[in-house]
C-alpha cells in the first residue's frame, strides 16, 4: 500500500546519504524544521500534494517540495553550492520509494528570498538558496 | 441507491465487438444522448411547434497514457465499430449504457505534465441504457 510519507522521507534519505551534500551541510537533513544548535543544514517541506485519480483507484501524486539548504551567515557555509549538489541528486533523476514508481523528479522554480533574519535574535542572519521540486510518483 | 461518486466509473471497449474490456488509467467519460427537433410551426400557431428526429449519440473521455493497454489508439484507426460500455459506477454494474461505437484518440505529451490522452466517439448503432 502506498504511504505517501514515504516520498518525503525518500527526499531526505537521498540528499541525507550524500557525502558531498552533507560535506557542506554537515547538520543535516530535515523535514519542516531543524533542531536547535544547528547550523549548515537542508529543510524539505511539502507545499502541495495532489493526489490524481482515474477510474477505480490512483493514478498518481503530485507533490511540490522547498528544498532549502540554510546556513548561519557567520558559518561560513556554502549554500550556493548545496544547492548545486542538490539539484545534481534530485533533478531528472530516479527517486526510489516503496510502493511507488517514479514518474519524474525535476527543479520547478524558486521562490525569492537568499537572507532571512532570524525570528528570535534580529542580529542573525541566515543564508539559503531554496528550490521547488516537483515530484511526481504512481502508486504499484 | 444514493447518489454515487465517479471514482468507480468505468470505460469498457472491445474491438471485435462482443465483449468489453475495462480500459485503464482513464479519468472521464461524457455521453450525450440528444434528439434533434424538427421544426413544424405553421401559420396561425402561437408558438414554434417542434416535433422529435433521431438522437445524436456520442461522448467523450479523458485519462492518462499507459503503455500497458493502448487499445484507444487501434480503435481510433478502426473501420468497423466496436463494442463501447460506459458503467457510472462499477458500485451498481448493472446500470450502463453500451452499444457499437467509433473511437478517436487524442494524446497530449506537456514537458511538464503526465502524458494525457482523450477519445471521442459516436454512436455505430442502438446506445440503450441498462436496465
Amino acid at each position: 500500500m502506498a504511504d505517501s510519507s514515504e516520498i518525503d522521507n525518500a527526499l531526505v534519505a537521498k540528499l541525507g546519504g550524500d557525502a558531498t551534500l552533507l560535506a557542506l551541510m554537515p547538520n543535516g537533513v530535515y523535514i519542516e524544521e531543524a533542531p536547535p544548535g544547528m547550523t549548515r543544514f537542508v529543510i524539505v517541506s511539502l507545499v502541495t500534494a495532489i493526489d490524481e485519480p482515474i477510474f477505480g483507484g490512483d493514478g498518481f501524486e503530485d507533490g511540490l517540495y522547498l528544498v532549502d539548504p540554510r546556513a548561519l551567515s557567520t558559518s561560513g557555509g556554502d549554500v550556493k553550492a548545496a544547492a548545486a549538489r542538490i539539484k545534481t541528486l534530485l533533478h531528472l533523476q530516479p527517486l526510489t520509494v516503496a510502493g511507488y514508481t517514479s514518474m519524474i523528479v525535476h527543479k520547478d522554480g524558486r521562490p525569492g528570498g537568499r537572507v532571512e533574519v532570524d525570528q528570535v535574535d534580529a542580529s542573525i542572519r541566515w543564508n539559503k538558496r531554496p528550490a521547488y521540486y516537483r515530484v511526481q510518483m504512481a502508486p504499484v | 441507491m444514493s447518489i454515487l461518486s465517479g471514482r468507480n466509473g468505468q470505460v469498457l471497449y472491445d474491438p471485435a465487438g462482443v465483449t468489453p474490456v475495462a480500459l485503464i488509467s482513464l479519468k472521464e467519460w461524457k455521453a450525450s444522448f440528444k434528439t434533434d427537433y424538427i421544426d413544424v410551426t405553421c401559420f396561425g400557431d402561437t408558438n414554434k411547434v417542434k416535433v422529435p428526429g433521431l438522437a445524436d449519440i456520442a461522448g467523450s473521455g479523458n485519462g492518462f497514457w499507459n503503455s500497458t493497454n493502448v487499445v484507444l489508439f487501434a480503435a481510433a484507426s478502426a473501420t468497423t465499430p466496436g463494442k463501447l460500455k460506459l458503467v457510472p459506477s462499477s458500485v451498481e454494474p448493472t446500470f450502463f449504457c453500451s452499444g457499437l461505437a467509433y473511437m478517436s484518440a487524442d494524446i497530449d505529451v506537456p514537458v511538464n505534465g503526465a502524458p494525457a490522452v482523450s477519445f471521442s466517439w459516436v454512436a455505430a448503432g442502438p446506445f440503450p441504457w441498462a436496465p
